[in-house]
């Protein structure tokens, strides 16, 4: 069977790097590049900057990443699709047309698609949870249908705020497939395997056994590209020559991240069951992919809100080095405990970064002596004040505590939690804003 | 045995959920994880860092587990009391250490 479409990610997050979209871009091989630049969260800097000013709320990257991909794009007739709009897609598009027209990118179609915003839907939206700080925003996961209406208008580079990360590639394939379900599901399969990028090619990832990577491969790591069958089966690759691992085990690791219920995933355009899914190893860094289908669409999208309470949590640090370094850093746990033990122990947590900072010491059993220690607090604070508590109690430990401790790092992370929604699809419609270069 | 010595592994987030994903080397690798890393376990081995209960999805054709904790990352990982931010994606290693 011979491809129909070639499509690539050339980032997997808002601060990916910029080399692997140019590389693929200027291949000459991949039809489009997909930009995937939106977290769960990575929104939330943009809705804070959109209310300062009209036109920020995209990715503030977006110059950056788009001056040294966009020439190579035109020039390759390689259509560029991103959710670097964040929290305002018509100002990332009005950006793009500046930008391009700037890098002498003449003619390009530039399309900002619009609508992913629930705020003044707030009454129509069903959350999971009930909250009472400030809902800083809501905003709707987007399926194919804006993409492809920009599209079929002729666009170049298409730029999104929230929308599904696999429709933002599936949107792409679906005109070149056979119509039907199976294609359809071939096609956000493809989507929800690249979407990562990185993690596709044998970045975060250690085989059996232990073992991945060279960091010279790291370095250069190749970023993923699928050629797509009209059937919606794909084989997965890497530009030849570029260093990454593509095998039987990270893409089914890919294929099932973050699904939940393998046979249940659900996205805006499709509930995809990946249980029949079949990985077949085709060559080196070549893996061929059949079998996805789809069980229903759903009635209604998913929204994620943004809740912002007062005060922080703050996150504070200090090290010991040297003979019984952690020691002394336990010692320092048990007197910072001992100093703060008016604070609700569900609101802080100490521990050693080392030893038990991350899993709880929950996986390896502590040595007994480290070369460097460095105790850990973090607490959720009401306000500024109860934060630079917990502050001063570290620091007076480098006066009033075990002996050298140092190397003192204080941060102070706003409270915003993330709540889920739903809202029927129907109240969610979709425009195109249009820029030319 | 570790389980990490004849799977692979990963750790994934939505919100408040926890998702960890097993895949097994081969067949008589996955009848071995299937068999040893039940939802109890799982459940136990996580308990001293992100309690909660634990529900396990089996795709054999994969010779893939799926552990999902609903109740692990309460406010999401934004919210958590962890040194720095995204804890949560060395929870896999949780599983990967468990001895078959």
């Amino acid at each position: 069977m011979k491809p129909v479409r070639t499509i690539a990610a050339g980032a997997g997050f808002a601060g990916d790097r910029i080399d692997p979209a140019v590389a693929l871009a200027a291949s000459g091989v991949v039809d489009t590049v997909v930009l995937e630049c939106l977290a769960e969260r990575t929104i939330v800097p943009g809705l804070r900057a959109q209310r300062a000013n009209p036109e920020a709320g995209h990715d503030p990257r977006l110059k950056r990443r788009l001056s040294p991909l966009l020439p190579v794009a035109s020039k390759n007739k390689c259509r560029i699709i991103s959710n670097l709009g964040a929290a305002n897609a018509a100002a990332a598009g009005r950006a793009i047309g500046r930008l391009a027209k700037d890098l002498d990118c003449k003619g390009l179609k530039v399309a900002a698609v619009i609508g992913d915003d629930m705020m003044g839907r707030q009454d129509k939206i069903a959350w999971d949870v009930s909250f009472n700080g400030e809902l800083l925003g809501a905003r709707a996961y987007l399926g194919m249908a804006g993409i492809n209406e920009a599209i079929d208008g002729g666009a170049d580079v298409i730029v999104t705020g929230r929308v599904a990360d696999s429709a933002l590639f599936a949107a792409d394939l679906v005109p070149h497939l056979q119509p039907g379900d199976d294609a359809l599901a071939g096609a956000v399969a493809v989507g929800h395997l690249l979407e990562c990028a990185g993690h596709l090619t044998g970045g975060n990832y250690e085989g059996p056994g232990g073992g991945g990577l060279s960091a010279e491969e790291f370095a250069n790591l190749a970023y993923p590209l699928a050629r797509v069958n009209a059937d919606g089966s794909a084989e997965i690759g890497i530009l030849d020559n570029a260093p990454g691992l593509l095998n039987v085990l990270n893409c089914t690791l890919q294929l099932l991240y973050e699904v939940h219920d393998p046979s249940r995933y659900i996205t805006p355009d499709a509930i995809l069951d990946f249980t029949g899914v079949r990985f077949t190893q085709t060559g080196p860094n070549r893996v061929h992919m059949t079998g996805a289908r789809i069980t229903g669409r759903p009635t209604h999208l998913k929204v994620s809100g943004f809740v912002e309470y007062d005060g922080c949590i703050a996150d504070v640090e200090l090290g010991f080095a040297g003979k019984g370094a952690l020691d002394r850093a336990r010692t320092s746990v048990d007197t910072l405990k001992r100093r703060l033990s008016n604070w609700s122990p569900e609101s802080m947590r100490i521990d050693v970064v080392g030893i038990d900072s991350i899993l709880g010491g929950a996986s390896l059993s502590a040595p007994a002596d480290l070369p460097e220690a460095r105790v850990h607090i973090s607490a959720r604070c009401d306000d500024l004040e109860a934060a630079q508590i917990i502050e001063d109690e570290v620091i007076a430990l480098t006066v009033s505590g075990p002996a050298g401790g140092g190397s003192i790092r204080s941060e102070r992370r706003p409270r915003v939690e993330v709540v889920s929604g739903l809202i029927p699809r129907e109240l969610v419609p979709t425009r195109i804003e249009w820029s030319l270069s | 045995m570790r389980v990490g010595d004849i799977a692979v592994g990963r750790a994934g987030d939505k919100g408040p959920i926890l998702d960890l994903t097993l895949v097994a080397k081969d067949d008589a690798a996955y009848a071995l994880i299937e068999k040893a890393v039940t939802a109890g376990a799982a459940e136990k081995a996580l308990a001293r860092v992100a309690p909660g209960p634990v529900m396990r999805y089996e795709v054999p054709g994969l010779r893939a587990l799926k552990f999902v904790a609903p109740e692990a990352l309460p406010g999401g990982v934004y919210a958590t009391l962890h040194a720095g931010v995204h804890w949560q994606k060395a929870a896999i290693w949780v599983l990967l250490e468990l001895d078959i």
